[in-house]
Formats: structure tokens, sequence, C-alpha cells
């Protein structure tokens, strides 16, 4: 089995104990689980940053060029973002969560590997180095979000209608306050990255195709992407705002950022419908 | 009153983010409606009632429609009101005492020392992590005031002006601007009428790799280049190549490699005998002509490079066995299309037959003048540097009171408040207080 491949089986099987262990942490609460599955989330992340690093170096193509190499930054970006939040915040608890995506994301990226294909004209580009990374991991970034957010719903409306042990096992949580800064840290490191990503690529576009914005689907649904994250950041100024309504507006936020990346990648033809 | 009410409904928030949702529903719209289509096309795409209200509501051309400049020039308006209403007023509170166990933020224990020493020293350490110190007599209290990142709370004005930059120079493009395309046959010369550059296609080359992927042969476009001549405004001819992502400047107006294609000329004879004027034109994929004395109009669809053994268009986008795929239509109904190999004929009815008789490539060229590209740059700079100002530097006061409950012990009350509440601080806060009662040796008051 070549290095790249064996990096990639090695990280996928790391992301699936290691969401079993958090998810099971996230229940239980036993720190073994958390001490089994937090060197498995790291030990994957850092076999899919090698992965990226050893495909680069055995075919000389940049990595990033088709869905099965930006699926890998994907999950990689997001588990990193998410380790970082973990050691900085203490937020073990939602990895199994991020795990769980990262590695669905990682498989539905090897459904795409085809080999290795020379990069069309289009993207034969120094922009592809800066733009592609750049965007994947505000991708990440709305993901971390995202996990973050369906545990603030979670926790809110299980408080309202549980009780006995769930509610014991609720309040165990950081508080809701809290949650939501998490969410609205995440968002405030992909809401600049994703601007930087649109502003790069209407550079790249400018160049490539003499217009920094054509209103294709890809430009578009990005643009779209922006504007909910920039609504859900007007929004968190206003008191009555923060929290529930806020941590919706990040559940769609993503939702919109998954038709974004791959919707449209697959589905709508365009510009950027380079697939493979 | 008017103008009151004015101001108080473009600067509210909710108003600003109810605009963005419905500039983000007209966005959508035209990510899922494919854009600047024939009517036709929506017809068929769609049920008659829904095709018919996307072509009333100019949902087919949506990003240039009434609907979508007017939400964005409301968005910038929201944008102007609230920056000079909200955003440039907004400030810390102005420094007065305040009650600190009722701030979520606070923190307060008893410690060894009196009361000024203990006051100057707490003003040394919040001094040296960068917070800025300020002090006050209220009433006979001595109050210290702690003020970070005050200058932060513009990044929201910077943002905002980033905005209103990228607006103007994207309205500079629509003035002042201009862009069109181009198709250059091999050998073939052109003037741009806006500009006056010529352009001489030399020769245009393509390479396509064979690539055997674990799905089958996929044919993966590698490069296109044009080899060019061009004059502009000096008249000096220079040779030059344009790539994808590599245009050339011809007197500030950028041309680009777009596309190519192939040129046929087809031998169209009536009765045997050639027609000069029909057989003399090289047709681009798409161009037509009308057999004279006939209502009949052969159209030149597209070039297939390669045709299969059984006849049947191949993947392969190299130039093997090429055909070429017409149209014909009679008072404008399609008759049939055909597939119709190189240097075959087609009977076409009437004693016309058309023969593709020699291909060319043509390569095809982008040009724009975009003099907005600078103030673009600057305003997304701009909009990019207020965001990271908004998120990263938190504006932050702390208020600390020191004050002697026993001659040689002070107890000591700190609270702290931002702009963006209080939770956001908490853990920072949380930290700050931590080392307070480390380096001051803290007991709960």
């Amino acid at each position: 089995m070549p290095l790249d491949e064996l990096l990639i089986a090695i990280a996928l099987a790391a992301y699936t104990l290691g969401a079993l262990a958090l998810i099971f942490y996230f229940f239980t609460r036993r720190t073994w689980l958390r001490d089994v599955g937090a060197p498995l989330a790291i030990t994957g992340c850092v076999a899919q940053f090698a992965q990226l690093a050893a495909r680069f170096e055995m075919t000389h193509v940049w990595p990033l060029l088709n869905l099965y190499g930006s699926l890998s930054l994907f999950s990689a970006m997001s588990v990193a973002i998410y380790i970082v939040f973990a050691f900085r915040y203490r937020l073990w608890f939602a990895g199994g969560l991020v795990l769980a995506l990262a590695a669905i994301f990682l498989a539905y990226g090897v459904t795409w590997y085809e080999g290795t294909m020379p990069p069309v004209p289009s993207l034969q580009s120094y922009w592809a180095k800066i733009h592609v990374p750049i965007v994947v991991s505000s991708y990440a970034a709305f993901l971390v979000a995202f996990a973050f957010s369906c545990i603030y719903l979670l926790k809110y409306y299980g408080e309202r209608r549980a009780g006995g042990a769930v509610a014991r096992w609720l309040a165990a949580l950081p508080s809701l306050p809290q949650l939501d800064v998490i969410v609205y840290r995440a968002v405030a490191i992909g809401l600049p990255l994703i601007t930087v990503g649109i502003i790069t690529g209407a550079m790249w576009a400018k160049e490539a195709w003499g217009a920094y914005w054509q209103w294709d689907p890809k430009e578009t649904a990005a643009l779209f992407s922006w504007i909910i994250y920039l609504a859900y950041m007007h929004l968190h100024t206003r008191h009555a705002w923060r929290g529930l309504r806020t941590s919706w507006v990040s559940v769609i936020g993503f939702v919109s950022i998954i038709f974004c990346y791959l919707g449209v990648n697959i589905w709508i033809s365009g510009l950027h419908s380079y697939k493979v | 009153m008017l103008y009151g009410e004015f101001v108080r409904t473009f600067g509210s928030v909710l108003f600003a983010v109810s605009l963005f949702l419905v500039w983000g529903l007209l966005t959508l719209i035209g990510v899922i409606v494919d854009q600047g289509q024939d009517p036709s096309v929506y017809f068929q795409s769609y049920a008659a009632p829904i095709a018919r209200a996307i072509l009333r509501l100019s949902f087919d051309n949506i990003y240039h429609s009434p609907w979508y400049v007017g939400i964005v020039g409301l968005i910038l308006l929201s944008l102007a009101v609230c920056t000079f209403k909200r955003v440039i007023p907004a400030r810390l509170p102005p420094l007065r005492p305040v009650t600190i166990d009722k701030i979520p933020l606070h923190e307060t224990f008893e410690t060894h020392g009196e009361a000024a020493d203990v006051r100057r020293r707490i003003a040394e350490l919040l001094a040296g992590r960068g917070w800025r110190i300020r002090e006050r007599v209220f009433g006979g209290a001595e109050w210290s005031f702690a003020d970070k990142h005050d200058w932060a709370r513009r990044g929201v004005l910077v943002a905002h002006a980033g905005f209103v930059i990228v607006a103007a120079g994207t309205t500079l493009y629509w003035a002042r601007g201009f862009a069109g395309e181009f198709p250059l046959l091999t050998g073939q010369t052109t003037q741009i009428a806006r500009t006056d550059a010529i352009v001489r296609l030399k020769r245009f080359d393509y390479t396509i790799a064979p690539i055997m992927t674990k799905s089958g042969m996929v044919y993966q476009p590698v490069d296109y280049v044009s080899h060019v001549v061009v004059s502009g405004k000096d008249g000096v001819p220079k040779a030059m190549t344009v790539r994808v992502n590599h245009p050339i400047d011809i007197d500030g107006t950028l041309y680009y490699q777009a596309s190519y294609g192939f040129g046929v000329r087809f031998n169209v004879t009536h009765d045997g005998k050639r027609d000069a004027r029909l057989s003399n034109r090289t047709l681009l994929e798409g161009d037509s002509f009308d057999l004279p004395g006939t209502n009949r109009t052969v159209q030149y669809d597209r070039f297939v490079p390669t045709v299969d053994k059984s006849g049947m268009p191949s993947a392969d986008p190299r130039v093997n066995d090429p055909a070429v795929a017409l149209g014909a239509s009679e008072g404008g109904n399609s008759i049939g299309e055909a597939l119709v190999p190189m240097r075959t004929w087609i009977d076409l009815g009437d004693g016309w037959r058309v023969t593709p008789a020699q291909y060319l490539l043509y390569s095809g060229f982008q040009y724009r003048y975009d003099p907005g590209v600078p103030l673009v740059g600057i305003g997304a700079f701009v909009l990019l540097a207020g965001l990271v100002i908004s998120f990263y530097f938190l504006p932050a006061r702390l208020y600390v009171r020191v004050e002697p409950v026993a001659p040689g012990r002070s107890r000591v009350g700190a609270a702290a408040t931002t702009v963006k509440g209080y939770d956001v601080f908490g853990s920072e806060f949380g930290r700050l207080a931590a080392t307070l009662r480390r380096e001051f040796g803290g007991e709960t008051s």
C-alpha cells in the first residue's frame, strides 16, 4: 500500500475509534475514554497532514485541487481547530461529534480518489496554494461552530424537557452562555477566513478569467454563506438574540457551507466544476 | 419625525439583518436558477407558471435585476446610518463608580497592605499587561479604571468603510470599465474597437494528457497557449503568449485566454457546382448559413475531434478521426442533425451538398478594462482589517476599588464590562482575577 493511502487509512481508523471513545466520554464522563479519544484525534490529524505532504512529495501535484484532497484537508483542519479549542477551553467532551463528522467527510473524500492527475490549466496557479487552504480552513472552523451549536441546542431543549439523570448529565456540560461564546469564537475564526478566501478567490478569478466576480454558482453560494455568518455576527451584538437564535443561524450557516462546498461542486455546473 | 423614523429603522441591527436575509435569499435563487439562459430553457426546466415567474421577476438575470441592486443599495444605506448613528458614537461607559458585585464579572478579596500601596501595585500589574489606567475620586472614594483595546471599537467602522470602498470600486467598473470577447482563427488579425489594439494569432497550442484513472480513461487538458503578435498605442508589434492564469496587458487592458475551438471551411455545391460565396468562409461553432433558393438553414453545431468505430463521438478530445456535427432547419424548425466525417459529403436536398473540407484551430480571448480594481483591493483589505479588529481585540473596562478594612489590610473589588457583553470576556476575567488573587495573596472577602 502506498504511504499516502496508508496514512489515510490510519487517519480514518483513528477518527472512527476516537469518535467512539469521545462519544462515550460525552455520555458517561469517564476520563479514561477522554484519555483514549484525545490522542486518537491528534494521531488522525497528524496522519492526515502527513498524508497531504506525502502525496505532494510523491506526485508533485498540489494535493488540494480535487474533492479527495480538499475534503482531506477539510477534515484535518476541522480536527486541528477542534484540538486547539479543546486544549484551550477544555472541551474534549464535544470531540465525538467533530471526529465523527471528520471521519464521514474523509471517507466521502476517499470515494472521489481517482489517482494522480495533472491540474487543468485554470488550476495551475500559485493562488491554488493560497485560496484553497484558506477557504477549506474557514469551512473547518464553521464545522466546529456547528458542532458546538448542536450541543448548545441539545442542552437548551434538553433542559426544558428532561428530568432526573438526563438533567444532571446536561448540567455537567458547560453553561449555555459558555457554549454560545465557543460558537462565537469558532465563527470569529471562520468569518475572517472565508472573507480572505472570497477575496483571494476573486484575485485568482481576475487573473484566470478576467473578472474578479462573475456570479458563478460557487462564488454566489460562498457569498450566501458569508451573508449568513455576517447576519450571525450582527445578531450576536444583540443580547436578546445571543444563544438560541444565533445557534440556529450557525446551524443554517453550516448547511449553506456544505451546499457551497459539495452541492455546487457536484450538482451545479459552473466555473468551479472540477469535481475529481 | 419622518427623519427620526428613517434613522430608527435604518439604524436598527435587526433591520440590517433582515436586509441580509433578503440579499441571501436572492443570491441563493441566483445559485439555483441558471442565469442568462434563453427563455425556452426555463420552460423546459420548470413548470410553465414557475418559468413565467422566473422571467417576469428577472430571476433569470437576478444579479442585475432591480431587486438585487435595490437590496444592495438598501444595505449600503443601512450600513451608513448604522455607522453614523450607532458605531461611531458607541463607546465604553463614562468613568463612574459602580456597584462591583452587581456586575456579573466581579471578584472581591481581602489582602495585606495599605490601600494606597495595593492600589499602586494593582495599577502596575495591569499596566504591565497592556491596560491603560486612570484614577478618579468620587465622593472621597478612590477608583481605578483600566481600559484595554478601546481603539478596537472602531473595528466595525473600519469594516463598514471597507464594504463601502468595495462598492465604490465596483461602481467605477460599471461607470468606466468595459469588457468583451473575440475569437481569432490561426493567422487571423483583428483590431479591438474600444482600445485600438491589434492582435494577430500566430498559433494556438493545446496539450491534453490521457490518464488512466480508477474509473477509466480521462483526457485531462493540461495547457492552452496562444502565440500572438500585438500592437498597442505605440504601434510597435510585440510577440507575446497568452495562457490561462497569465493574461497580457496592452495599454492597461488585460487580454485573457478564454476558450478554443475549431473553425471549419465547408465545400458547398449545388447540382455539382461549387458555391464560392458559401465555400470561402470559415465557420465557428454555432455559426450557420442559408441555402439560397430554399427555406433551409445549416448550422455548424460543434467539432467532434474523434469518432469511434461505431461512428459516434468519442470522449477523446484530441484530433484523430474528426467529424462535424451539423443541424438543419427549415423555416426555423429543426429537420435533422448529422455527424459528418471530414471530407465526406451530406445531401441536403434540392441538389445541395455540404462537405466539411478543412478545419482550423481558433482561440477565444476575453479583454477587460477595470479601473475599479485598486479600489476593490483596498476595500477588501480594509474590510478584512475591520473584521480582524472587531473579532480579536475586545474593548474592555475594569473597575477596581481598593479600600482599607483595617490597619495594614485592604479589600480589593474588581469588575469588568465589555462592548460585547460579559460572557465573551468570562474566561479572560477569570484568569485575571486568579492572577490578582495569586499576586496579592487574596482571601475570600
